[in-house]
């Protein structure tokens, strides 16, 4: 199918409606960013701190590109679809999720530190379900404040923490191999996933955002 | 023949109630429904249209019971709807955005162009159907919403402040429009230029606080405002008659002094 016809077909005026072109290509920048970021983690030892952007802030810059992309100017008209919501809303955040995890998870491991990769797919995974959590609650277009927010705040209270527990709430800051912060960051990412599924993002005209939101 | 029927309908919008205790019957052609600002105007198309639910009572829309979730697709590909603010995709065209709506109503992908370029040159857009949404004007941003609501065919359409923001001529042609969709379909459009009632429409619904204030066609609305006499407030029949019919409708409410 030629890209001027798939351009009108349903799908590809939801992708456009979604800017899903352009947050692809976010993606990809970011993804590339985490990359290099974790091609300099080689020498651990020698610059400990080069962790950080590829765990937390390549992530978080991946979920907010995620959230961004939930946002519908014309969901008044949306909802009054023939179609039920929940399996695009699903298959959108899936499929954008897939998508920052697999650059992560190909290339990191060969190159760099496997705790590394892994952190990072877990911190994706958790902020893709706060974010899509906050989208429900707070809005598309404000979906990215609540992660940055609660892992720059993890990250704070964490340090020097010791415990099982913070193994599970501080999932954002934790080693790649630690069970309990899988566990967390992987119930977050369900919850926040199916709970974006079943509502969809807050309608953000005041006149929407009545009581009531059939599907 | 009855296309929507409304029985005690009542919508709460926090602790204000927006409607209270409506009943409806409504059958094919143009209804006109007239009110002051915060009458419940739109939450009584908002709930027609499905997108919002009520707190009590009964909606039945081409008799199916649109309070059932699984009878609402049925009802929502035989229905149009323009929304008072429709929030266009701002990188669509025009006839890429009335298709994403024919795409929502479940068009098949074969009928879409056809049934595209037929709305669009119904609204008057023809010539800019590959023109930018964002690009147009107000009132051609209106008509392009006029567009995707009639892109179905509904036999259902409602139409929340149509007029808004068109000149004069583009008003009179939308009233042309109007006449022609209601042949066949049934047409609740909610406004406040009284004109539009008296020149489109078969029959009139005036609400105030909720309620149904007032039913009958323009014909009626202007009978009542003759039957005012010189007190009447408004330049035309029609406008006197809606004053009336409000203050008829309220004098039993307030208080006594």
């Amino acid at each position: 199918m030629s890209p001027h016809r798939l351009a009108l077909t349903g799908i590809g005026l939801y992708a456009r409606s979604r800017t899903l072109p352009l947050t692809l290509a976010l993606l990809a920048g970011t993804c590339a960013f985490a990359a290099e970021a974790a091609h300099r983690t080689d020498d651990v030892q020698r610059a400990p701190g080069w962790s950080a952007p590829v765990v937390a802030l390549a992530p978080l810059l991946a979920a907010a590109l995620i959230g961004a992309s939930l946002y519908a100017p014309s969901e008044e008209l949306d909802r009054t679809a023939v179609r039920p919501w929940w399996p695009r809303r699903l298959v959108h955040l899936l499929a954008l999720s897939v998508l920052a995890c697999a650059p992560t998870a190909l290339t990191v491991p060969g190159d760099g530190p496997a705790f590394v990769a892994a952190a990072s797919l877990r911190t994706l995974l958790g902020c893709v379900g706060v974010t899509a959590a906050a989208a429900v609650l707070v809005g598309a277009r404000l979906s990215w404040l609540p992660a940055f927010c609660c892992v720059g705040a993890v990250h704070l209270a964490s340090g020097g923490v010791r415990g099982w527990a913070v193994t599970v709430w501080a999932w954002p800051t934790r080693p790649g191999q630690e069970a309990g912060a899988w566990l967390a960051a992987g119930a977050v990412f369900v919850l926040g996933t199916a709970l974006h599924a079943a509502r969809g993002p807050r309608p953000e005209s005041p006149r929407a955002q009545g009581p009531h939101r059939p599907s | 023949m009855s296309t929507i029927r409304v029985s005690g309908l009542r919508v709460r919008h926090r602790r204000t109630v927006a409607l209270d205790a409506v009943d409806l019957d409504l059958g094919p052609g143009v209804h006109g429904l007239l009110g002051p600002n915060g009458a419940g105007k739109t939450s009584l198309i908002r709930v027609l249209a499905t997108v919002a639910q009520p707190s009590a009572g009964q909606v039945e829309i081409l008799g199916e019971d649109v309070g059932e979730p699984a009878r609402r697709g049925p009802v929502r590909a035989r229905l149009g709807y323009l929304p008072q603010e429709f929030g266009y995709y701002p990188r669509f065209t025009v006839r890429e955005f009335v298709a994403y709506v024919a795409w929502l109503k479940d068009i098949p992908a074969a009928d879409v162009p056809a049934a595209v370029d037929l709305a669009v040159r119904r609204v008057g857009l023809g010539d800019r159907a590959d023109a930018k949404v964002r690009t147009l004007s107000g009132g051609m941003i209106r008509r392009v919403g006029i567009a995707q609501a009639i892109v179905n065919e509904p036999d259902v359409l409602l139409l929340d402040e149509p007029t808004a923001g068109l000149d004069p001529e583009q008003r009179v042609e939308f009233r042309a429009l109007l006449r022609e969709l209601g042949a066949r379909a049934t047409v609740l459009v909610s406004t406040h230029l009284v004109e539009d009632v008296a020149a489109a429409c078969t029959e009139v619904t005036l609400l105030d606080a909720g309620r149904v204030a007032y039913r009958g066609t323009p014909a009626s609305l202007s009978a009542v405002g003759e039957a005012s006499g010189p007190d009447g407030i408004g330049d035309s029949p029609i406008e006197r008659g809606y004053t009336a019919a409000l203050r008829a409708h309220r004098a039993p409410l307030e208080p006594t002094r």
